[in-house]
């Protein structure tokens, strides 16, 4: 068993285990804490798949941002007791659950069927074929990033500019919601 | 890791005794600042115990182990007892990626001096260190007290506020030199100034050829957002005695406490390290590259082996000098500034740093683009 | 191909871990009260579809996966900031997130 495979299997049990947590736990901090480790754990997904850079932009947006900001939120709160966590009802719980798993037999069987039928497009026999065809790219990380980059500003600027703009509007957004003293309906 | 066995086991004690390296440090880390901030302050400091007061640390910890380890009773147990160990963690992974000298060739074996060595560095030293947050915020939730947390959502705050401008002032000088990669870095850091501009190539003799000279601006703003991220003064509201007792590790006594400043100082260790990549040449000797060095070595010894452990020796040297100067600076800031107000810091975070930092990448980008 | 499933990491392997991920996330949307805690799920959701998208990037050498998770990444930042700010509106007003106390639209 190489590296990548233990590594692949154990950060997948690391992210399904903590993706479980943040369902179950009732205490809403802990289900963030547990959502930070998934964070940490697709981050290192996202390395064994040699997409460092971007490995890099979770570890500092999603896992130190976005869920510190969670778990700031949630101890503002200071919840003291769930009042209920879980939807009630065991006959819509059972509904939700069934179609949720409707959804992901769905999805896996249709990934494990599409192999046979994608002409091997891609297995993985099919992918060692095509990389012996292709012009051998250089697949050092430096390269990888900087490819990222010339792609970027290059074919999706019209995107990335989009993106600013929306985030100045979200940024302002954001800040006039927290700061609004109530619209028509004024508090009692 | 390597290919054979002796590559690898050589590699795994050199991350085990980088680890050690850095918990090592603390105790003389607190030496310095005691006696230092005494001298600053006009007084002895610890001088009793051992000569020069060394020994004192020796003393500190064997009362620390031998503390009653007690938790408050309204206390989340899995959080009161996760945070302090939690605080060890980003530190020790950033700073195990930071290159310390030459690498090392032996036989036919080349051992780099750092941890492991990661192509995009810099982005992975960012993320690691910004999931200090976690144990502030851990630690005062966990405590269940106010002031816990008070502080703890003071300290974060500010935690997050300052990783934008620290990530922003390093923009400029990744633009400069093209890579994320620490080495490289350092080694496009070596000898004396020389930039091309306009198809001629400007040197001078009398400057080494070091970031700061480029890059001035962003090493101010990086340097003051250092002091935010690892909650030194003045930026160390959350801490602060006078206004919230101990801010998120009030509640903590005994070895615990020790645990929460192995990591505020690793973090101080690991921003006092990247201080020196970014804007003094890393592990270089100014004005000197590391070709000359090498031959200066050769000409002591003809063994390849001994001319390489005297290359790597004498940069290790370079690098601890520089090193222990920035702590030292870090140091004397303490006992020097007073503390800042929390809505000062953050007004200096957003309105003052983070434009000033935004302003130098666009400046660095258009010389860059206008002079090549 | 059953017996080198567990040794020879695929394309497929990345798609189920998605997937099942995805699942998790949805589930938790459908079933829990507490307003941060569906917002959660969502962003649960969205790393997900991230993971499939670099598996995707890696596996047919085509780096536009990647960009993809770029803007996807900051648009999910920039929601989960305006979902807590909404959150953070909503405790204000009413002093609850539970979301079984806004079930009817009047006020």
């Amino acid at each position: 068993m190489t590296p990548d495979v233990f590594l692949f299997w154990f950060l997948a049990l690391l992210i399904i285990g903590s993706g479980l947590a943040v369902l179950l736990f009732t205490n809403p901090i802990y289900s963030a804490l547990s959502l930070a480790m998934t964070m940490v754990g697709v981050a290192a997904i996202f390395i064994t798949l040699h997409a460092y850079f971007i490995a890099g932009v979770q570890l500092i947006v999603y896992a130190g941002a976005v869920m510190v900001l969670f778990v700031m939120v949630l101890m503002l709160f200071d919840i003291k007791a769930e009042i209920q966590a879980f939807s009630s009802g065991k006959i819509s719980g059972a509904i939700k659950l069934i179609s949720v798993g409707l959804l992901s037999g769905l999805i896996v069987g249709g990934i494990i069927m599409g192999q046979k039928s994608f002409v091997g497009e891609l297995s993985k026999d099919a992918v060692q074929v095509a990389e012996a065809q292709k012009v051998k790219k250089s697949t050092s990380p430096d390269a990888a990033t900087k490819e990222l980059g010339m792609v970027l500003f290059s074919k999706h600027i019209f995107g990335f500019e989009a993106l600013g703009v929306l985030l100045t509007v979200i940024a302002v957004g954001t800040v006039a919601l927290a700061r609004s003293r109530g619209g028509t309906h004024h508090a009692k | 890791m390597g290919q054979d066995v002796f590559e690898i086991t050589v590699n795994c004690i050199k991350l085990v005794l980088i680890f050690l390296m850095m918990v090592q440090a603390v105790p003389i880390l607190v030496w310095v600042e005691r006696r230092g901030s005494a001298f600053i302050q006009n007084r002895f400091g610890p001088n009793r115990v051992g000569p020069l007061g060394l020994l004192q640390l020796l003393a500190d910890a064997v009362k620390f182990l031998t503390k009653e380890d007690f938790a408050p009773d309204k206390a989340i147990r899995p959080l009161f007892y996760a945070a302090p160990i939690f605080a060890l963690i980003p530190a020790t992974l950033a700073f195990a990626a930071i290159p310390m000298s030459v690498p090392l060739e032996i036989g036919g074996y080349v051992f780099k001096i750092q941890g492991y060595d990661m192509n995009v560095g810099i982005v992975f030293i960012l993320g690691v260190s910004s999931l200090a947050a976690y144990t502030i915020l851990m630690a005062g939730w966990g405590s269940a007290s106010k002031f816990s947390l008070l502080g703890a959502l003071r300290a974060s705050a500010q935690v997050i506020s300052y990783e934008l401008a620290l990530g922003l002032s390093i923009v400029g000088i990744i633009l400069l030199f093209g890579t994320f990669n620490l080495t490289e870095m350092i080694n496009a850091q070596q000898g004396t100034l020389s930039f091309k501009a306009f198809g001629h190539t400007v040197t001078s003799a009398y400057i080494p050829n070091w970031g700061i000279f480029y890059q001035p601006l962003a090493a101010i703003i990086f340097f003051a957002a250092t002091f935010a991220e690892s909650n030194r003064l003045p930026f160390d509201l959350a801490e602060g005695e006078a206004e919230i007792v101990a801010g998120f590790h009030t509640e903590y006594g005994g070895f615990k406490m020790l645990m929460f400043f192995i990591g505020e100082y690793g973090h101080m260790m690991l921003g006092s390290a990247l201080m020196i990549i970014f804007f003094f040449g890393g592990y270089g000797i100014p004005w000197v590259t590391v070709e000359d060095v090498r031959q200066w070595a050769a000409g002591l010894s003809e063994s390849a082996t001994t001319i390489s452990v005297i290359t790597t020796l004498v940069h290790f040297l370079s690098f601890m000098i520089k090193f222990v100067f920035f702590l030292w600076v870090f140091i004397w800031v303490r006992w020097t500034l007073p503390r800042f107000r929390y809505d000062q810091l953050m007004d200096l975070g957003w309105k003052t740093m983070l434009p000033w930092a935004l302003g130098n990448t666009i400046l660095t980008a258009l010389v860059i683009y206008l002079i090549s | 191909m059953q017996n080198n499933f567990f040794t020879d990491i695929s394309l497929n392997h990345y798609l189920v871990l998605s997937s099942i991920l995805f699942v998790i996330g949805m589930a938790g949307v459908l079933l829990r009260r507490n307003v941060i805690v569906i917002l959660m799920c969502v962003e649960l959701m969205l790393n997900a579809v991230n993971i499939s998208f670099i598996a995707f990037s890696k596996y047919t050498q085509n780096v536009d996966g990647q960009i993809m998770v770029f803007f996807v990444m900051t648009i999910a930042a920039a929601e989960a900031a305006v979902g807590l700010a909404l959150a953070v509106t909503i405790f204000k007003r009413f002093k609850e997130v539970n979301i079984k106390f806004f079930e009817h639209l009047r006020g």
